[in-house]
């Protein structure tokens, strides 16, 4: 009954008001005191708990593993699966609603959205959760400003001028619009009314273009909405508009430019990289690249969709970048390495650039010395940053003829050193660019080979899944001062316990797929991972570059790149804090999983 | 003493023996957290029209039993009170009146202590029913929580410390959501709250800090509690 129950919160959003109404019939209050167990592990629990005030600490094998705090309800598993699993234990002065297991069994049956947060698998939840957030794409776009869009130039042509002068200037211009000039009058001619005049009406070339041009010209201001554009389109029937900017003709837009923005400018994107003839052709398509990252994160798109859509584009660029600085002995017996989360798939905003470069055989020193430089500085002029490791074709190291290279893959393997383990797991995510992609195969089923070879090197390299063990637990901080929040880092947290025991599994088993997800899917077929782990693993590595991803742009906005990575949980729903505990959880199982597989408790 | 000796006799003197039962031993271990909308603050005039009880059993406020009641006044209901409660004529037209709500609300609390804020006010109200009714007044033991309150927090205070008593004050400074406050209910829930997490503290011995200087959140103005009437 009480009317103070907030039935906004999720899950209970999703209740209708006679379903809310008979929760709250069923409601009641508990109070804790410090230290109380309130579910005890491998106890089923009798009552589902919503945080009214204080602070609750979720412990598993005696580890505070996340803090819950106002608003965040528990615990699922306890309720419906009856899991052995984690305690729950005030740490501070504590009341919840207490809704009996009953009510919430019932409302799970009959209500599927109230009951899909009740589903155990973390990849289940998710579904549930994205069919909800359909539609939202749509909405961005139409509140998105038209100069948000792709416009096309706005180029003037005298209206005097004939229609082959037009038909060149639009050729020079890439455009198929122009504006047309004619005292007073700005008028506009399309590559279609040239084509008709000439083809339909069989005018001569040399006829003014005043004569096939039309004057009705509907504008809109850069600053208007798309939606905007979109109802004068269709009012006036008109495929194009011309855009004002402070009054003055400032570009056109076309329907195909509107409809860029939803599905992002993708297409259009190697067509330019292609053509392009210099390093500077390439800089607005790298920040072309970077922009799109942007909208399709805020048309919902999700992020391992974003980062493949990413990862083709700049592969393409990087292709590109090789044959535009490349010299010749280098392009024929070169094979450019991109590594680490580039090689991945999984970078959408850039972090930094891992690279190197494989040879056939020696080249002139002079060429290498030039590209070496060439190529890194190039990148970093497209937007890569400069990787701190120094993992980059400017250092020798990382670009050498390729037995010489296997040669130290060797050797980082057999005498590893501080940075070795580092290295080779950026390399076992290489993949090539350029004509001799042989070489980075042979470089890598060498690594393969001599990690596979001892069980010991292969625990060595596993071994730094424990590199960020304890960053693991959410909230932890909190609990030392409360109300000083302290962000988790997404990646030591999350993202980098998933990437590197999928890599160390993936290499052990010959894996040759270089992205988390193909990997976790070619070990579940392979049996090397249970079928259920690998899907609580893929859901959970997905959401983690949800969030990642939302983390970096914000960083990005912001201005502060050292917190790419960070969250903080307030900034979360309390649904989102919900499924990151879940994800976390099964990043802690999982870890649990590759220490024991490779014995690394002997450590 | 006085108390007991009004009790022993009124026990005596009670007229309708059903209710007997409001003298016997409570080994419930259960208190009741109640609450009275009035139509105003005099309890020879005014009346009660809305009462919510919720019982409290060790740290479990049981709110899924809880006895609410909108009550029928006898006197009239006046403008500046209905703006505080927001009841209106209509709402209160359907409802009983007290004598036949009093049996229910009597049959609920037993002889459980009675908990609230500003709790006496509350029982007077009460008692003038009961009264007229029973020929007695109510002999449950009263737990008034902004007493409790003012032990954890001012029980050490030295003389001339301000206080800020206000149930608003509480509220706040034991971090409870705020609430929708005159509505009986929410007012009883809140002050169970308020009891539970005092109790605890006492017995934990732990104080409530006594920050922001003299006088606290509200100084300069006298301590007094603002109930909703």
């Amino acid at each position: 009954m009480p009317q103070s129950f907030d039935s906004r919160n999720p899950p209970f959003d999703r209740l209708d008001a006679a379903e809310i109404d008979q929760l709250r019939q069923a409601l009641d209050v508990g109070y804790f005191a410090p230290g109380q167990v309130i579910i005890a592990a491998d106890q089923p629990a009798q009552f589902f708990h919503v945080i009214i005030k204080g602070l609750v600490e979720e412990r598993r094998d005696g580890e505070v593993d996340h803090v819950l705090e106002a608003k965040d309800s528990f615990d699922a598993r306890a309720l419906i699966h009856g899991k052995p699993g984690s305690a729950f234990v005030a740490a501070e002065e504590t009341l919840c609603y207490l809704i009996p297991k009953d009510i919430v069994l019932g409302l799970t049956q009959n209500n599927p959205a109230f009951g899909a947060f009740f589903y155990s698998e973390i990849s289940r939840k998710l579904d549930a959760l994205a069919q909800s957030r359909e539609g939202q794409g749509v909405e961005s776009v139409l509140r998105a400003r038209i100069s948000e869009a792709r416009l096309q130039p706005a180029v003037f042509i005298a209206a005097d001028a004939t229609i082959k002068e037009a038909a060149m200037a639009m050729q020079d211009s890439h455009t198929n619009a122009l504006f047309v000039r004619d005292g007073q009058r700005v008028g506009v001619v399309t590559g279609m009314n040239l084509a008709k005049a000439v083809l339909n009406k069989a005018k001569a070339a040399t006829t003014p273009v005043r004569d096939v041009c039309h004057f009705d010209v509907v504008a809109v201001d850069k600053d208007d909405f798309i939606i905007d554009a979109l109802l004068l389109m269709t009012r006036h029937n008109k495929r194009r508009l011309a855009v004002r900017d402070n009054g003055e003709l400032a570009g056109m837009l076309e329907d195909i430019g509107i409809l860029g923005l939803f599905a992002g400018n993708s297409q259009l994107i190697p067509g330019r990289i292609d053509r392009a003839k210099s390093i500077a052709d390439l800089e607005t398509t790298a920040s072309d690249i970077q922009a799109q990252v942007e909208r399709l994160h805020r048309q919902g798109v999700k992020a391992d969709l974003i980062a493949e859509i990413t990862s083709d584009l700049n592969r393409r660029l990087f292709a590109k970048l090789f044959e535009l600085t490349a010299p010749k002995s280098i392009l024929s017996k070169g094979c450019l390495m991109i590594m680490g989360s580039e090689g991945r798939g999984e970078q959408t905003v850039r972090t930094d650039q891992d690279n190197g470069l494989l040879l056939a055989g020696p080249v002139a020193e002079e060429d290498l010395t030039a590209f070496r430089k060439l190529f890194t500085s190039a990148l970093e002029r497209l937007g890569f940053p400069p990787c701190p490791g120094n993992i980059m074709v400017r250092n020798p190291i990382w670009s050498m003829p390729v037995e010489d290279f296997i040669r130290q893959v060797k050797g980082w393997v057999m005498t590893p050193e501080e940075n070795t383990p580092m290295y080779l797991a950026i390399l076992a995510d290489a993949i090539p660019v350029g004509r001799n992609p042989d070489l980075l195969a042979r470089a890598k089923s060498a690594l393969f080979d001599v990690l596979r070879g001892e069980k010991i090197h292969m625990a060595h390299f596993a071994k730094a899944i424990d590199m960020f063990a304890g960053s693991g637990g959410m909230l932890n901080a909190l609990m030392s001062s409360v109300g000083r929040e302290d962000a988790i880092n997404l990646k030591k947290a999350g993202v980098f316990p998933i990437v590197h025991g999928i890599r160390s599994y993936a290499i052990e088993k010959g894996i040759a797929d270089t992205g988390t997800l193909t990997r976790i899917e070619a070990l579940a077929a392979q049996g090397a991972l249970d079928g259920d782990m690998a899907k609580e693993l893929a859901g959970a590595f997905r959401y983690l570059m949800e969030l990642r991803l939302r983390s970096q742009l914000a960083a990005v906005k912001h201005g502060n790149p050292e917190a790419e990575a960070d969250i903080k949980p307030s900034t979360l729903t309390t649904l989102e804090r919900d499924l990151l505990r879940d994800a976390l959880r099964v990043v802690k199982e999982f870890r649990e999983l590759v220490r024991a597989h490779y014995n690394l408790r002997m450590f | 003493m006085l108390r007991f000796l009004r009790h022993t006799i009124d026990r005596f003197v009670i007229q309708d023996t059903s209710f007997k039962f409001l003298y016997d031993r409570d080994d419930s271990g259960e208190v009741v957290s109640l609450d009275c909308e009035t139509t105003g603050f005099d309890p020879w005039i005014d009346d009660v029209i809305s009462v919510a009880a919720i019982r409290i059993k060790d740290n479990r406020i049981v709110t899924h039993a809880a006895f609410t009641a909108l009550v029928k006044p006898e006197a009239e209901m006046r403008p500046e009170a209905m703006k505080v409660h927001r009841l209106l004529h209509r709402d209160v037209e359907s409802a009983k009146p007290m004598a036949e709500v009093l049996p229910d609300l009597l049959r609920f609390i037993g002889s459980r202590p009675i908990l609230g804020y500003w709790i006496d006010f509350d029982m007077s109200m009460l008692d003038k029913y009961v009264l007229h009714h029973l020929g007695v007044r109510l002999p449950n033991e009263r737990i008034e929580v902004s007493k409790l309150y003012y032990e954890r927090k001012y029980g050490d205070a030295p003389q001339g410390t301000q206080l800020d008593l206000r149930f608003e004050a509480i509220r706040g400074d034991l971090k409870l959501p705020p609430i929708n406050q005159h509505d009986a209910f929410e007012d009883a829930l809140l002050a169970a709250k308020m009891y539970v997490i005092l109790k605890d503290m006492k017995q934990r011995g732990v104080r409530i800090a006594r920050t922001s200087g003299i006088g606290g959140v509200n100084a300069g103005e006298p301590p007094r509690p603002v109930h909703g009437f």
